[in-house]
C-alpha cells in the first residue's frame, strides 16, 4: 500500500516533468504510449470479470467520431465535445451491453470484435454526415495545437483511467468482478447481480476507450474510418496487458511503456515488421509466463503464487 | 407458516425428468435430510430452491411468498443460501474476502463492516489463517469456507450439498456437531443432501428420500431406513 503510493507518486512527478525535457516528437510518442496505456487498462478492467473484448477499437473509434462529428455538424466546442463524446460512447455501449453480456468467452468476443467493423462500414457508408472512407478533417487541431496542452489533454485522460481502475481494485467492485471470472454460479448464490456488474463494467470502461478515441481526435485534428477503427488499437494493448501482466493496474501500464516505446523504435527500423514482433511477444508470454511482468516480479519478491 | 414450501415442483432436461412432481416443507429450527441414489435429483432439487435453475412447473414459496422465478441473486438477499457439491473456491481472493463476498452483496454490508462479520463467522467455525489464499487449504478448511460464505448472506434457511464428502471420521463428526450448533444458535432451517447414512442419522430430526426425481418417502430417518420403497431404490429390485 505505502510502496504503491510512492510508485504513484514517482510516476507523477515524472510525467509532469516529461514536457520540460522532451522536444515535439518524443512528447509525441509519450502521447502515444498513454493512449495505449489507458486503453489497456480499460481493457483489463473487464478482462477482471472473465469477459475478452475485442472491441476496443470499436469504441475508440466511436469516441473519435463523436467528438470529430459533434465539432464539424454541430459547432460545438472542441473541448465540450470530448465530454459528450465520451459519454455519449458509454450510453451506446450501455444500450449494447443489454445484449452482446447475455454471450460469454468466444461468443462475447467475437461479438465485440463484430461491433468495430459495424461501426466501421456504418461510418464508411455514410458519406455526407461522416464523411465517408475519406474521413474527416476538423477546423482544427485542440488549444491550437500546442505540443504540451495536447500532453496534458491525454496526461489527464489517463489519469481518469488510472483513478477508476484503481477505484474498482480497492471497492466492492474487485470482489464482484472477481467472483464473476472464478465461478457464475457461486457468485450468483452469494447475491452477486451478475448482469448488473457486467453492465457497469462494461459501460465504464467503453466510456474510457471513447474518450480517449475523442482527445486522440482532437489531437490530430482528422481521422477516417480506417485510421480510427484500426485493428492496432484492439491489438496493442492486448499484447501490452498480457506482457505487463493482467487483473491489475500496474501491469498494462509496464506493458504500456515496454511496447509502446519499442513499437514506436520498430516503426522506425522496419515499417509494419513491429506487429509481426507482437504477434510474437504475445505468443512466448501466453507460453512462457501467463502472469505477465508483474506476475514474475511478484513471484521473485515473494516466492510464492501472486 | 412454513420457511420453505414446494408444490409439485418439476424439472425437465429434454426428456429427462431431474425433479417429479416433488412437494415438501422446511421449518425454521429444523434440520432436514435429503436422501437418494445417485442421480436420483437431490442436487438438481437444491439448485430449483436456490435459484440456480428455474423449474419447468410448480411452485416454491418461501416464507408465505412465491419466489419460483426470484433469481438467485436475489433469493440470496431474501435469506436461501446453500454450498456447492463440486465446490470452487475462488481463487485469487483471500479466504476472508471469499467469505466477505455474501456479506457484501446479500446484506449490502460495506467493505469494512464486511470484514467483521466474515471474520466473526469464520472464528465461529474454527477456520483461521483468513490472509492465505484458497490453493492452501485443506479439504476440512475448504468445506468449511463454504459454509461460512453461505453463512454471510445472513440466511434463514442453509442448503448443504455434500459436505461431509472426502472427510475423514473424525473430521465428519467434528462437522456434524458444528452444523448442529450453527443451526441452533441461528434458528435455521438446514436441508442436508448426505450419502453416509450415519451422517443423516445423527443430524436429521426428518429426512425425505427421492428417487428418479419423485419423492418416495418422508419422516423420520429409523422410518424411512425401513421402508421397503427405499430399501428398493438403494439395492435394486428382488426381481
Amino acid at each position: 500500500m505505502k510502496r504503491n503510493t510512492q510508485f504513484a507518486a514517482a510516476g507523477a512527478v515524472l510525467m509532469a516533468a516529461l514536457p520540460a525535457f522532451l522536444g515535439a516528437y518524443p512528447l509525441n510518442v509519450a502521447r502515444s504510449v498513454m493512449t495505449y496505456m489507458a486503453l489497456a487498462v480499460s481493457w483489463d478492467m473487464l478482462l477482471r470479470s472473465g469477459q475478452i473484448s475485442f472491441g476496443i477499437a470499436g469504441l475508440f473509434g466511436l469516441g473519435s467520431y463523436a467528438s470529430a462529428l459533434l465539432v464539424l455538424r454541430a459547432g460545438m466546442d472542441p473541448v465540450l465535445s470530448l465530454v459528450f463524446a465520451t459519454f455519449f460512447t458509454g450510453a451506446v455501449a450501455w444500450i449494447l451491453g443489454f445484449a452482446v453480456l447475455r454471450l460469454r468467452a468466444m461468443y462475447f468476443s467475437i461479438t465485440t470484435l463484430a461491433l468495430a467493423e459495424i461501426f466501421r462500414i456504418i461510418l464508411h457508408n455514410l458519406h455526407d454526415f461522416s464523411g465517408g472512407p475519406e474521413g474527416v478533417v476538423l477546423p482544427g487541431v485542440i488549444f491550437g495545437g500546442d505540443a504540451h496542452a495536447l500532453y496534458w489533454l491525454c496526461l489527464g485522460g489517463l489519469i481518469i483511467t488510472l483513478g477508476v481502475s484503481w477505484y474498482f481494485e480497492r471497492s466492492k467492485m474487485h470482489l464482484a468482478l472477481t467472483a464473476i471470472r472464478n465461478d457464475e454460479t457461486s457468485a450468483r448464490s452469494s447475491g452477486v447481480d451478475i448482469f448488473r456488474f457486467l453492465l457497469i463494467a462494461f459501460t465504464v470502461t467503453s466510456t474510457l476507450q471513447g474518450m480517449m478515441g475523442a482527445i486522440q481526435v482532437q489531437s490530430y485534428g482528422f481521422t477516417t474510418p480506417e485510421t480510427a477503427f484500426d485493428a492496432n488499437f484492439t491489438l496493442l494493448p492486448l499484447a501490452m496487458a498480457l506482457l505487463g501482466g493482467i487483473h491489475s493496474t500496474l501491469g498494462p501500464m509496464a506493458g504500456a511503456v515496454l511496447l509502446g516505446i519499442a513499437s514506436e523504435w520498430l516503426k522506425l527500423k522496419i515499417p509494419y515488421g513491429h506487429l509481426v514482433v507482437y504477434g510474437i511477444i504475445i505468443v512466448l508470454v501466453i507460453l512462457l509466463m501467463p502472469r505477465g511482468l508483474v506476475g514474475l516480479a511478484r513471484k521473485r519478491l515473494t516466492g510464492r503464487r501472486a | 407458516m412454513k420457511t420453505l414450501q414446494t408444490e409439485h415442483l418439476t424439472k425437465r432436461f429434454l426428456g429427462l425428468v431431474a425433479v417429479n412432481d416433488v412437494s415438501f416443507s422446511l421449518d425454521a429450527g429444523e434440520i432436514l435430510g435429503i436422501i437418494g441414489p445417485n442421480g436420483a435429483g437431490k442436487t438438481t432439487f437444491i439448485h430449483l430452491v436456490s435459484g440456480i435453475l428455474m423449474p419447468s412447473s410448480g411452485k416454491i414459496l418461501y416464507k408465505g411468498r412465491d419466489v419460483t422465478y426470484v433469481p438467485a441473486h436475489e433469493r440470496a438477499r431474501m435469506g436461501i443460501a446453500r454450498t456447492f457439491q463440486l465446490i470452487h473456491p475462488l481463487e485469487n481472493l483471500t479466504v476472508l474476502e471469499n467469505v466477505m463476498i455474501g456479506a457484501v452483496f446479500s446484506r449490502g454490508q460495506s467493505l469494512k463492516e464486511a470484514r467483521k462479520s466474515a471474520e466473526g463467522i469464520c472464528d465461529s467455525l474454527q477456520l483461521g489463517g483468513l490472509g492465505r489464499d484458497t490453493a492452501s487449504l485443506s479439504i476440512l478448511e475448504i468445506k468449511k469456507m463454504e459454509i461460512a460464505r453461505a453463512l454471510a448472506n445472513g440466511p434463514e434457511i442453509l442448503f448443504l450439498d455434500e459436505v461431509m464428502a472426502g472427510l475423514n471420521t473424525d473430521e465428519t463428526r467434528q462437522m456434524i456437531s458444528m452444523v448442529k450448533a450453527i443451526a441452533k444458535e441461528r434458528g435455521l432451517a438446514v436441508g442436508v443432501v448426505e450419502h453416509v447414512m450415519g451422517v443423516i442419522r445423527e443430524l436429521t430430526e426428518r429426512v425425505i428420500v427421492l428417487e428418479a426425481g419423485e419423492l418416495i418417502a418422508e419422516g423420520p430417518y429409523s422410518e424411512v431406513s425401513k421402508n421397503p420403497r427405499v430399501i428398493e431404490a438403494y439395492l435394486g429390485g428382488a426381481a
